[in-house]
């Protein structure tokens, strides 16, 4: 009986495996087909059913990184000082104010956090072009704090937050508020338990932050202050002649630091999504 | 001092707030008296009142876009959530090893820049030599089909580029909710019916409620805001046929090709009551399933 159990979970499991594996390398071959395919010449990248290339031709990464199609230190430098940039003051913010709205009552406490709601629903896409016009009066046109700033708010992270704070208990502030610390103290105090979170929504930040292609595309006008996305799309946008490889190889480049940043954190990750949905 | 005890929250909020308010609140404002003006941009404005919304009202290729958006939000929504749960399921039953390996090459489209995504959509699903015509039309028989250029394909190519790139993360999230799900409600239910329907109906579904919310309303949101893809597949425009014309792809068209800043300002305003009233329905809807179900609370 319990002989009969094991081979029929195990048959599951193996049955599984085949059909989550098999959709998973589906949805995994074209960036595998996109990594190959930055050595190839442009008469073999239109098959994409041919997968090894004829030589391995490197010299379409050394045109990449040569800068020979657009400065790539650069722009691969705007997209990490945006990116980063842009999940530090998320994370800090919001968890300042998750904290207020979990731990504290306070009065306009509902209609505030009403407007975070709000602000989940209505994405920074819509208002792109009044976004356009205001950062231009701001004087921030064509600077990568045109990007950043309005990055940093987040109707997400503050409900994140909100609930990654409610399972706190409230013994431990109450003793770090006996101590006679202040809020920022103890907000400081309760940080260290939270590495994971912090660490979790930094990351989700950090992707959509550097995926995003509509406002930068806007604000950034000049070719070096662009970002890497931008930057690929409009190498694909200027003509048909110019070697597709050097865009596989820059498309690549563009995927690395999102894999491997989520690669790291990947059980910090998952542990602390579980942590918060159980609330 | 005292005074400033009792009101240390507000301290703690007014980061936040101050970026809300300076960097959201004020240009949808701005967007609001934009509305109101003449299209030029930057001061030559002149005050119009309602005529860039009688405008729009009036504009066939509005409610196209309107249209074709619902479209697409509706239908990648109906094909990612029950997809991405029957293969949060299948993950769950994976070998153990495994499942991290399985798990990233489903994440891999979501981690993609969206324009990267388009591309690669573009050069490896899309033509004759593409996968999708050579794997899943021709081997049918049915002529191969031009999935851009054919106004009866273009969106539903957009919403299997959607499909490819939520799939995964939503799984993803449905996944670690179910393994926070205590066992023992499971081992409850065992005792009385071990049906993996009634297993899903009875405690992973009540337990995953909020999960789903809020993986519908993201992916409405994202649904609505999509541009970056349509963008590099069609240029800017609407497609063959305006098939592909969606609300931001319009909106930036409207203001930086033909330069009716007014007018693209209106059409931003009026995005947001729409948008406000999706997701009181979800929360509606979220209220009356809740009372409907009996397990947890």
């Amino acid at each position: 009986m319990a002989m009969k159990r094991r081979n029929r979970t195990i048959l599951r499991k193996t049955f599984s495996s085949l059909w989550v594996g098999g959709l998973g390398l589906l949805f995994a071959y074209p960036f595998a087909w996109m990594a190959v395919s930055s050595f190839k010449e442009n008469s073999q990248i239109f098959l994409p059913l041919k997968f090894w290339p004829e030589f391995w031709d490197l010299s379409f990464f050394q045109q990449l990184l040569s800068s020979e199609w657009f400065s790539f230190g650069k722009v691969l430098l705007n997209s990490l000082l945006i990116s980063l940039g842009q999940s530090v003051g998320a994370v800090l913010f919001t968890s300042l104010a998750g904290f207020a709205f979990a731990k504290h009552s306070f009065r306009g406490r509902g209609l505030l956090f009403a407007a975070c709601l709000c602000l989940i629903v209505l994405p920074r896409q819509m208002i792109a072009v009044p976004l356009f016009q205001w950062v231009h009066t701001l004087g921030l046109y064509d600077s990568i704090w045109g990007v950043m700033l309005p990055g940093m708010t987040s109707g997400l992270g503050v409900l994140y937050f909100t609930q990654v704070f409610k399972l706190i208990p409230n013994a431990y502030l109450e003793a770090a508020r006996i101590e006679g610390a202040g809020e920022w103290r103890t907000y400081r105090l309760v940080l260290p338990m939270l590495g994971s979170s912090l660490l979790s929504y930094g990351l989700i930040h950090f992707i959509l932050a550097w995926n995003e292609h509509l406002v930068p595309m806007l604000i950034l006008n000049s070719p070096d202050h662009q970002t890497l996305p931008l930057a690929l799309s409009s190498l694909y946008g200027s003509s048909l002649r110019f070697p597709f490889a050097v865009l596989m190889a820059g498309s690549f480049l563009a995927m690395i630091p999102t894999s491997l940043f989520f690669l790291i954190s990947y059980k910090r990750f998952k542990n602390s999504l579980s942590n918060v949905m159980m609330s | 001092m005292k005074f400033l005890r009792r009101h240390a929250v507000y301290g703690l909020l007014a980061p936040f707030f101050l970026f809300f308010a300076f960097f959201w609140v004020a240009p949808l404002l701005e967007g609001l008296r934009m509305s109101f003006f003449s299209n030029e941009l930057f001061g030559e404005a002149s005050f119009v009142g309602g005529e860039n919304y009688r405008d729009i009202l009036k504009d066939s290729r509005y409610y196209k876009a309107l249209r074709n958006t619902a479209v697409y939000t509706l239908s990648s929504l109906v094909l990612i959530l029950p997809v991405a749960m029957i293969l949060a399921h299948g993950l769950k039953s994976v070998f153990g090893k495994l499942r991290p390996a399985f798990q990233f090459l489903l994440l891999l489209p979501g981690l993609t820049p969206p324009a990267v995504l388009a591309l690669l959509f573009l050069l490896v699903f899309h033509g004759r030599q593409g996968l999708l015509n050579q794997w899943f039309v021709l081997p049918f028989g049915w002529k191969y089909v031009n999935w851009l250029k054919d106004p009866d394909f273009i969106l539903f190519a957009l919403v299997l580029q959607c499909v490819w790139r939520w799939v995964g993360f939503i799984s993803f999230f449905l996944l670690s909710g179910m393994e926070a799900i205590p066992k023992m409600y499971y081992e409850a239910l065992q005792v009385e019916s071990a049906r993996s329907w009634h297993r899903f109906r009875w405690v992973t579904f009540p337990f995953l409620r909020h999960v789903i919310l809020f993986c519908i309303v993201y992916l409405i949101v994202d649904a609505f805001a999509l541009f970056s893809g349509a963008y590099v597949l069609l240029g800017g425009s609407g497609g063959t046929a305006d098939a592909g014309l969606l609300m931001v792809s319009y909106t930036y068209q409207t203001a930086f090709t033909f330069g009716n800043f007014g007018t693209a300002a209106a059409m931003s305003v009026l995005m947001a009551p729409f948008l406000l009233f999706l997701l009181w329905a979800c929360f509606w809807g979220y209220k009356r399933l809740s009372r409907e179900s009996p397990a947890k609370e």
